[in-house]
């Protein structure tokens, strides 16, 4: 689609909801076109986008500023916006490349974002989870120290969907981070030192982890991967000094396990009562029913709660499990010292095709039929993007931002999908043709960014569908609890990938850039008015984040499935990091004609004019000069 | 032991049975397992307490007709690789798995395939998921039929469980058999030249394992 489509019509938020039924013809009646003018997404105009970009600090980790970058999303809201803007519309052309790094784990799929202090840069690579230091302050930017904690194989066979880390944390002087074999640890960004390592489960169970820990007051959040090992999911917290756990809230079983007690409102009436993690299920199957916490997790200092999603029901074959299945494919929203829910909602309830609901939730504030509202938003696996009251847990907006066609649409009322009858899965044991999106989601994990400038998400999206058969299957600990066949191809138009604009006020796509594989990276926005992007094929482009113009591109050496970052160097310039090895469910395309070899490499970009012709291998060189303009810690 | 020989679909795949006749051979702790639709387990390591898999049992049933059957003894001199100072191993080669080719056995073979949940990882038609492709050539651990037994019955170090003390020898030789009619594995005579990486694709050569292969998986 294309900037036409900013023209169309945004109705009342009600009818916003109400219109998810028919939404292959959004815009319909001319009435309704001239309620875009009082959302329009414009920075001018609107009130709440001016208090999004003056966010305080509470937002952003201790020791944040506007040239580093401390956690995966850069802030607690998850936005991944960077407010540099030396490089910016008129002067990405000149983007050249600075400095590359290889961690040299190419086995595996590289979905980390590196972390920047001060002069230091971050990355953990995927199994067997190295930490690299990186000196900023010298040419190269060479090691400092190397971390190796050598996690257990059995990690490797156990993880579903290739052996990735999706990132790390910076917090109080460390460096905290998952191991696939299911150990958080704390290193000394200083030293690389172990600081502390604590066993939060059992690998030969099915139990891995790969998500990125949130740091918040001293917590670290942390949770399972094993969606389809018959894991029953779980957040934990942890003590940041000592690594001790403090409290575990499971994703399925009775309320005293899943934390819910008195505050818990979930905003529908079909999420209250007593106990249904396991009342919604046959009996015991909620033990074996994944819910795993695999995503992001998102913090609202104000309201101060955590937001997060939880996995696909396990197994796949949804007829082992009749019930509504709580509170698999649903998100969390709970308070961030003890843990307990104040409220919850299942997007897909009694998930039939492994839309997990672990996609970021990024909280901003949005002008929604003419108030400004608390809201978390979420592009979810299963093709709708879901605004929802942050507060209350209410759907404000539920909108396809992609191909999808198992449902058509979210009952306004009750806020479930209205599925299409022909899509269901049950009963298993036959193929059923055409599902869209696949498994994978018209968006996975790769998380999406937010311009508090245009007001607009910027989201990578999937267009693959799958043949699917449901297949009977028994839990025997360490193995796959899985039940599923299936094959996978693309959808209408051919495009495996499209990265577009979008309006979450209004559930509205504003432009989109086709590509021919998937696109299956993260995004980030800068103040420079820029949106960053990769592709499956290794392209790295920018593009003007109002027209979605592409303004600069570079080929990497393999596919790009890790979100970008930007930092300012110590020579005080921005510079902008992306890694470059394709794997995870960027796999189930591998047969498509030049799909890449699997890579490892990290490639960081600067303004050309900022990249001496040669650097002296030894110190007092450039990296003297970095000093003299640097000014940073 | 009852076969059921019932058509397959286009994928290779057997239609859904309602009950597990295999099972009866090799008692009441697989029975539990073989259940579908039921969770006998409970979670190991879970919030509601541990409770351990017949396999973790001590005393758990099995089969011990090993009649016919390859010695345990021999089959541990297997090495996985090279030996040390006295030549070629050719042990693998003398070691032949007494289903193979024995369509009734591969029959059962793919029947535990599917059940003891290998194909959600090496894929309903073996071509590979989670775990590696049992189709190719390529095999980490030798793909000989004494090598594959030993990696199903030890295990293997990235997350490939042992097999050994929840399935009796003879069906995990059956399970063998439903991988060597899948065409990955080559014949124990050819598994130094497995070892020495001497499998490749070569019409020329009369004794590369894709020859023997064969268009129609025949060996």
């Amino acid at each position: 689609m294309n900037v036409t489509l900013r023209t169309i019509a945004a109705v009342s938020m009600m009818a916003s909801v109400a219109g998810c039924g028919t939404r292959e013809t959004p815009g319909r009646g001319a009435d309704s076109t001239t309620a875009r003018t009082t959302t329009t997404t414009s920075s001018s105009g609107d009130v709440a986008l001016p208090a999004m970009a003056a966010r305080g600090a509470a937002w952003l980790p201790p020791g944040a500023d506007d040239g580093n970058w401390l956690m995966p999303s850069r802030d607690y809201a998850g936005t991944r916006y960077s407010p540099l803007d030396e490089i910016n519309t008129s002067n990405v052309a000149q983007l050249g490349l600075a400095w590359t790094f290889d961690d040299g784990a190419a086995d595996y799929g590289h979905e980390f974002s590196p972390l920047v202090q001060g002069n230091t840069m971050y990355i953990v690579s995927p199994f067997p989870n190295r930490a690299y230091a990186l000196d900023l302050s010298k040419p190269g930017a060479p090691v400092k120290w190397k971390y190796e904690p050598n996690p257990s194989p059995i990690a490797i066979g156990k993880a579903c969907c290739d052996a990735v880390n999706r990132g790390a944390a910076l917090y109080d002087g460390k460096l905290i981070f998952n191991l696939l074999d299911d150990h958080t640890v704390a290193v000394d960004a200083a030293t690389g030192k172990e600081l502390w390592r604590t066993k939060l489960a059992n690998v030969e169970d099915g139990t891995t982890m790969t998500m990125a820990p949130l740091v918040v007051d001293g917590k670290v959040y942390v949770g399972n991967s094993g969606g389809e090992m018959g894991v029953a999911g779980w957040l934990a917290a942890l003590d940041v000094n000592t690594g001790k756990e403090l409290w575990r809230a499971y994703s399925v079983g009775p309320d005293s396990l899943v934390r819910i007690g008195a505050d818990f409102k979930p905003f529908y009436s079909w999420m209250r009562g007593r106990d249904l993690g396991v009342s919604t299920w046959p009996a015991n199957a909620w033990k074996h029913g994944a819910g795993a916490v695999w995503g992001w997790v998102t913090y609202d200092p104000d309201l101060k709660q955590i937001y997060y999603g939880t996995s696909n029901t396990g197994p796949w074959n949804a007829a082992q499990r009749p019930g509504l299945n709580l509170w698999t494919s649903a998100v969390f929203a709970r308070k961030a010292d003890n843990g307990m829910a104040t409220w919850a909602y299942a997007m897909t309830p009694h998930n039939e095709w492994d839309y997990d609901a672990v996609n970021e939730n990024i909280l901003v504030d949005l002008p929604i039929n003419g108030q400004t509202r608390k809201v978390m938003v979420q592009f979810n696996r299963n093709g709708f993007a879901y605004t929802i009251d942050r507060t209350t847990g209410e759907v404000l907006v539920a909108k396809p931002f992609g191909h999808e066609n198992w449902a058509s649409g979210i009952d306004p009322k009750t806020a479930m999908p209205i599925v299409n009858a022909e899509k269901h899965t049950v009963p298993p044991g036959r193929w059923v043709r055409d599902i869209c999106p696949a498994d994978v989601g018209v968006k996975d994990f790769e998380p999406s960014a937010f311009s508090p400038r245009t007001g607009l998400f910027y989201v990578t999206t999937q267009n693959i569908c799958m043949d699917y058969q449901g297949r009977e299957v028994s839990y025997i600990a360490g193995t796959p609890y899985w039940g599923a066949d299936m094959t996978r191809h693309v959808g209408p138009g051919g495009n495996y990938g499209e990265f577009i604009a979008f309006d979450a006020a209004t559930g509205t796509k504003v432009w989109g850039i086709p590509e021919p594989f998937l696109t299956y990276s993260g995004a980030m926005a800068t103040a420079g008015d820029l949106a960053f992007y990769g592709t499956v094929d290794g392209w790295f482009k920018a593009v003007n984040a109002r027209t979605g113009k592409v303004l600069w591109s570079r080929k990497l050496g393999s596919g790009i499935i890790a979100a970008p970052m930007a930092f300012r160097g110590p020579d005080g310039h921005e510079y902008i990091a992306i890694a470059a090895g394709v794997g995870g469910g960027a796999m189930t395309t591998a047969s498509q004609p030049g799909f890449p070899a699997r890579g490892s490499s990290y490639y960081v970009f600067t303004l050309g004019q900022n990249i001496p012709a040669t650097q002296p291998a030894t110190s007092g060189g450039q990296g003297g000069a970095g000093k003299k303009q640097g000014g940073k810690p | 032991m009852t076969l059921d020989e019932r058509s397959r679909g286009p994928r290779g795949v057997m239609r859904r049975r309602t009950r597990l006749t295999a099972a009866v051979a090799i008692g009441g702790a697989l029975l539990a397992l073989a259940a579908c639709g039921q969770d006998s387990q409970d979670v190991r390591g879970g919030a509601q307490g541990d409770v351990a898999l017949p396999q973790q049992q001590a005393g758990v049933t099995r089969s011990t007709d090993t009649t016919g059957l390859p010695a345990e003894g021999a089959l541990a001199r297997v090495a996985i690789g090279d030996l040390a100072g006295i030549g070629n191993n050719t042990l693998d080669a003398q070691i032949t798995n007494p289903y193979a080719n024995d369509r009734a056995a591969v029959e059962v073979g793919q029947e535990y395939f599917v059940k003891m949940n290998c194909a959600s990882c090496h894929g309903y038609d073996l071509k590979g998921g989670m775990g590696p492709d049992l189709t190719d050539t390529y095999w980490r651990y030798g793909g000989s039929p004494a090598d594959i037994y030993k990696s199903i019955f030890e295990g293997r170090p990235q997350g490939m469980p042992a097999w050994g003390r929840a399935l009796p020898p003879d069906v995990i030789w059956k399970v063998v058999s439903y991988v060597q009619s899948q065409g990955g594995s080559y014949p124990g005579q050819l598994a130094d030249r497995g070892r020495q990486g001497d499998l490749g694709d070569s019409n020329r050569d009369t004794t590369s394992f894709s020859t023997l292969k064969g268009r129609n998986n025949v060996h």
